[in-house]
């Protein structure tokens, strides 16, 4: 069967490429990522053990025991909780496949459409966060690597920082769908004055 | 340059390269970059500013800072008018546009100025005693009246057009004030690592080092401060925040702040706000405030001309403006005679400098006779000019009064340490006997207090302090301070002092001379003696009765004095007659500031459906329900009123199909190997038997036994449930079963998640809702009467391979189902319904249509489910389980709950059939009066139906069941209304439900 609906992102009619506010080099770097794959993973009481070892070995990722995230290759795994954790996918060819065979280790709960993703970065971007972000996102407080469920415009943001890139320092920036508007709206104020350049990632194929 | 006519020749820390034009009371000025808006206009010779709160006595510039009660103006213009700002704070921009206050018809000619003769009845309390009767005219005709001749500035009335953000700030130490103990104290914790933020709510940092002529190590003060910026700014952790006044101190090291990034600028250029709100987190604070200069109460204290001696340093040497010409010099301590060399220095004759103080330091003689002024041993007895100062009558300590002809008097009498923040944790500032003041005593946790702010007045105090506490602060957060060096060496200066806070008897001469002792509200020493007499002596009392220390300054230059006079009214001592506790804020915060980036739209979050856009493309009429924005109804062209749409939408269900969006609901995944034995202790009917690929209506009470929420829970696999809840409390429900999960049964194997947001979810009802659906399921999927019967819910593909979940479910009461795709589809969902349906004549319809069919199929929903119902109540009394155990099954049974006359659930019409029935209409018996104790319950819901055509309503009757047939009265006296209705039961359509399973 061939799918005939054209599916809508997170982010779309939100925004788009382009550059927000103050013209010039932007401060920050803001890139939307639809099409990832993302599922709630809860393990059993008693049952971590197990579903840290499967996990270590396929896609070989170590599971969080404090909010942090770990990486491996395509795959991230960001502590959610005690017990939870959100399984991150670059894309989603393969996504229910790896669901499937988590889903005796854990209860699995695919979340893909459900979150909107900014990954956030440049020179400005822990002066745009620091305008609702309640947290300490100074390198000493929140290394590489740190997670955190927190509060930003009233809106439940779950946040963890990647390895640095060429403009610096990453945050990625994960928000419920229904509210990506509305962050935005935050978002866009909050880096207008440093200039935001924005960018939609491509929407991959092989989606779930 | 005569433009400037006070202007100096040179020095002060202005760029007279730069010049700033501006405009006061629609006249137009120049002055500095540097300048503030009080100095450019000491400098253009304007020294009559603004008009007083009650009596509209001319007032001039009293201070050169944040305490300053009498140079409020209205800044800018327009939607951006701001009332009652201080011209002393107030950075001069180009294009400055400013005016005067509480004056009419002009400031310089103000017809209310005839209140000072009427003077003797509008002393303190004269609100309270003069407008008592008759009680009736107080809210009609005399608070308009006051409030109309009262009051300061406008407040602009229209929206502000600017923008407002409020941040978050995280260091190990927060320094407050930028002058010598400050700095000292960055410097210190700075260099040894720390992260350090500097505020100081002035634009250029340097505190009141910057209004003197002072050496440290041998140079001008000036560089020292240059090389502490530069050192500070050199540090990758020092933050300096100029133009930022720490106004608050709150728990746990948190501090309030407001940085005004653009109120130095004409408008704020594009993507700046105009002002940002800082909440800063800091393991250490300084305070390094500083200290308020006082001024002393004597007749006439008020003409404009009479300053505080350390602002009139304040022009001289920071902004390079001579504040008059001839000046006296009225002090009680060394630290005025300063002012008498610096103004000397800058041209001005010194008429003569009085202290009362028998014993001074010869040295100051020695500076009077190189001065060439005269001194006097006595007091400044009262002071004379309207408009502006014109003389003064001093009184020597023999009695002998002399008049003296002079356009500017400084006084100085000792200082205040600006200990503020140190009591907003509720403690009451120290007596210092020393100084004649007020000194912090036990500050908030985590903050010392440096400097002058702590009571120690000398510059050499300041950098020794700031230094030390610095290099504290830094320790504490675990870094190793550098050695201190030895304290720079600093100038001598005297700081003897022994305070008069007031001068009596100057009054006689000088009708009708008042003493002020609180400049903003107009309290006199006389007020605050008629307060004494009359008993209100504590100093709360003291505060309300006459207004001393309210308002804009809070009594910063006013508290002490008034305390004064108080004390040597009940000879008590200053300290036995109380001290101010200072609360947030320290200085005034515009609202907007607090509120930042959410006003507006953006007050608080939005949610969209991931079908919004295709609402939006049908004309969708939306509502807010909670945070979310649901269609309400989707009117077409010609469509008058929302009632006629709701009705074409209602019977479009009824007699073929409709398109409703419902991804609003809340979905909650439940797994686990005791996923069902939990639903089965949350829902008061059972779920064990519940068979795989069906749902089932649930309800759950609260643990008090009430109703908490409804909805259908699927069993999609053995060990795995999708529980649905009302929009309205999805998250309330997913709290409480996280907290029976976690908390009442943890050895449970259950887990869940709220999968709300990736699914959309669409109700298609009616006749033809199979047809449609069978246009969108991909056809390997079998949903025929016979394999898909009604509560089936199943996983299917659509769109060719899409997956979804089909629930056949009714809310409407017709053949209905809701498909679920995840929400990246729920846009292309939507749209292959409509096409799907377009031979049936699909109709989208909102909320509205939602609630009536559902009132006439008699479903209970929000107003229903009000927290005070039981499962009873709302019939739904035979859904309870009585063999086994769930939440609310004890409390439920509480006598009153099942007692047999409670309100239950009905349905009611009304017996003409053509009246409307209202919502929240209580019911009486026929020929009963509408009384409390003839109330027999009230209506829940109503609509009007169209299948019907008349109106049909849900309501709480007592006994309801049991009274099918009879009659009541619905009487709504809120809206005149009273109609009579027939009792039915809650259901008014289809009865047997044969329509569910066609």
């Amino acid at each position: 069967m061939t799918r005939t609906w054209t599916p809508l992102g997170a982010w779309a009619g939100i925004l788009a490429d382009g550059h927000v506010g103050t013209a010039g080099a932007p401060g920050v770097i803001a890139l939307a990522r639809d099409g990832l794959g993302v599922a709630t993973l809860i393990a059993a009481e008693g049952g971590e053990a197990a579903l840290a070892a499967a996990l270590a070995k396929r896609p070989g990722l170590d599971l969080p025991s404090s909010p942090a995230v770990a990486h491996a290759g395509a795959h991230s795994l960001v502590w959610a909780g005690p017990g939870q954790w959100l399984l991150v996918a670059g894309h989603r060819a393969g996504f229910p496949e790896t669901l499937a065979a988590l889903s005796c280790l854990a209860a699995v709960s695919d979340q893909s459409d459900g979150r909107a993703v900014l990954r956030l970065s440049g020179s400005k971007i822990r002066e745009t966060l620091a305008k609702g972000c309640m947290l300490d996102l100074h390198p000493s407080a929140f290394p590489v690597g740190m997670a955190a469920l927190t509060a930003i415009a009233h809106i439940g943001v779950h946040l963890w920082r990647g390895d640095d890139g060429p403009d610096g320092a990453v945050f990625e920036m994960m928000v419920p769908r229904s509210l990506a508007g509305s962050f935005w709206s935050w978002f866009a104020a909050s880096a207008a004055e440093f200039g935001c350049a924005v960018s939609v990632a491509e929407m991959t194929a092989g989606r779930g | 340059m005569s433009a400037q006519p006070f202007r100096l020749a040179g020095g002060g820390l202005i760029d007279r390269s730069q010049t700033r034009s501006f405009r006061f009371d629609g006249r137009r000025y120049e002055g500095y970059a540097g300048d503030t808006l009080a100095s450019a206009l000491l400098a253009n010779g304007v020294r009559l500013v603004g008009r007083s709160f009650k009596y509209h006595r001319p007032r001039g510039i009293l201070s050169a800072g944040p305490e300053e009660p009498n140079a409020l103006v209205e800044l800018r213009a327009g939607a951006r008018r701001e009332p009652n700002t201080r011209a002393t704070t107030t950075e001069l921009y180009h294009g400055l546009e400013a005016a005067s206050q509480n004056r009419w018809p002009s400031l310089a000619f103000d017809l209310l100025s005839v209140n000072q003769l009427a003077a003797p009845a509008l002393v303190a309390g004269f609100y309270y005693k003069t407008f008592m009767w008759p009680a009736r005219f107080w809210e009609k005709l005399y608070e308009p009246l006051i409030r109309r001749a009262a009051g300061l500035g406008r407040a602009a009335g229209r929206e502000d057009p600017d923008h407002y953000e409020k941040a978050f700030a995280f260091c190990d130490l927060l320094v407050i004030g930028a002058g010598p103990a400050g700095l000292s104290a960055a410097l210190a914790a700075g260099r040894a690592g720390a992260r350090v933020i500097l505020c100081d709510e002035d634009f250029r940092l340097g505190g009141k080092l910057l209004n003197e002529k002072r050496e440290i190590d041998a140079r001008a003060a000036s560089e020292w401060i240059a090389d502490a910026l530069a050192e500070l700014g050199s540090l990758p952790d020092v933050r300096i925040m100029p133009r930022t006044t720490v106004f608050g101190v709150y728990d746990h090291g948190v501090y309030g702040a407001v940085e005004r990034v653009s109120d130095h600028l004409p408008i704020p250029p594009a993507h700046q706000p105009r002002q940002r709100s800082w909440r800063i987190n800091a393991k250490r604070a300084v305070l390094a405030a500083g200290a308020i200069e006082r001024p002393i109460v004597f007749a006439g204290n008020d003409t404009p001309g009479v300053m505080l001696a350390g602002a009139v340093r304040a022009y001289l040497n920071r902004h390079g403006v001579l504040p008059g010409r001839e000046a006296v010099i009225f002090t009680t301590g060394d630290d005025g005679w300063t002012t008498a060399r610096d103004l000397a220095a800058a041209g001005a004759t010194i008429a003569a400098i009085v202290d009362p103080r028998p014993d001074r330091d010869p040295a100051l003689t020695a500076l009077a006779t190189r001065l060439g002024a005269r001194v006097v041993t006595g007091i400044v007895a009262g002071a004379t000019g309207g408009r502006a100062l014109e003389g003064l009558t001093v009184r020597a300590a023999s009695g002998r009064e002399e008049a003296l002809s002079c356009d500017l008097l400084a006084v100085s009498n000792g200082w205040n340490p600006t200990l503020h923040l140190a009591s907003h944790q509720n403690t009451r500032p120290a007596w210092d006997d020393a100084i004649h003041a007020f000194v912090p005593s036990a500050p908030p946790a985590g903050l010392s207090v440096a400097g002058a702010a702590a009571g120690r007045l000398s510059l050499a105090l300041a950098l020794v302090d700031g230094a030390r506490l610095g290099g504290e602060a830094a320790a504490a957060c675990g870094f190793a301070p550098k050695p201190t060096p030895q304290p720079p060496r600093t100038d001598p200066e005297g700081v003897a002092h022994s305070p008069v806070w007031r001068v009596r008897g100057g009054k006689r001469a000088f009708f009708p001379r008042k003493a002020f002792v609180d400049f903003q509200n107009d309290v006199t020493d006389a007020d605050i003696e008629l307060a004494a007499r009359e008993g209100f002596r504590p100093v709360e009392h003291l505060k309300r009765y006459t207004t001393l220390g309210m308002a804009t300054d809070q009594g910063k230059t006013s508290n002490l004095a008034g305390l004064a006079i108080m004390a040597e009214q009940t000879g008590k001592t200053i300290p036995e007659t109380g001290a101010t506790i200072f609360r947030p804020p320290y200085t005034p915060v515009a609202i907007g500031a607090l509120a930042g980036h959410h006003r507006a739209r953006d007050f608080r979050p939005t949610r969209l459906s991931p079908t919004h856009r295709w609402s939006q493309d049908q004309g969708a009429v939306f509502v807010e329900s909670g945070l979310w924005m649901r269609a309400q109804y989707y009117p077409k062209p010609g469509e008058s009123d929302w009632l006629t749409t709701v009705n074409r939408e209602v019977l479009a269900v009824r007699n073929g199909v409709g398109l409703c969006d419902v991804s609003t609901l809340g979905k909650i995944d439940i797994q686990g190997a005791d996923a069902a034995e939990f639903l089965e202790r949350v829902y008061v009917n059972g779920w064990k038997a519940l068979p795989v690929g069906k749902a089932r209506y649930g309800l759950m009470l609260r643990e008090d036994g009430f109703v908490m929420d409804d909805g259908t829970t699927s069993r999609l696999a053995q060990t795995h449930f999708l529980m649905t809840t009302t929009t309205a409390n999805a998250a309330r429900v997913m709290q409480h079963l996280e907290f029976c999960r976690q908390v009442l049964w943890p050895t449970l194997d259950v887990r869940m998640v709220s999968v709300s947001e990736h699914w959309a979810q669409a109700a298609i009802a009616g006749p033809k809702a199979r047809a449609v659906l069978q246009g969108v399921v991909d056809p390997r999927h079998d949903i025929s009467n016979e394999a898909f019967p009604y509560l089936a819910a199943r996983a299917v593909t659509v769109g060719g391979g899409v997956p979804a979940r089909l629930f056949r479910i009714s809310f409407s009461g017709e053949l209905a189902y809701e498909l679920a795709v995840p929400a990246d589809h729920g846009d292309a969902m939507m749209r292959a319904l409509m096409a799907a349906g377009e031979p049936h004549g699909i109709t989208p319809y909102g909320t509205e249509a939602l609630g009536v069919m559902r009132i006439e199929k008699g479903h209970v929903a929000g107003n229903e489910l009000n927290g005070q119902t039981t499962a009873r109540d709302l019939g739904l009394g035979r859904m309870v389980s009585a063999k086994k155990d769930f939440i609310g099954r004890v409390m439920a049974k509480r006598e009153a709950l099942v007692a047999a006359d409670r309100p239950v659930l009905v349905g009611f019409r009304p017996v003409n059939r053509s009246e409307r029935l209202r919502a929240g209409a209580h019911f009486v018996g026929p020929g009963r009066s509408a009384t409390l104790e003839n109330d027999e319950g009230f209506m829940t819901s109503v609509a009007y139906s169209p299948s019907l055509r008349h109106w049909i309503g849900l309501g709480l009757l007592r006994n309801g069941p049991a009274r099918i047939g009879e009659r009541v009265r619905a009487v709504d006296p809120l809206r005149d209304g009273d109609v009579e209705v027939e009792i039915c039961p809650a259901c008014f359509l289809d009865p047997e439900g044969a329509r569910l399973h066609g």
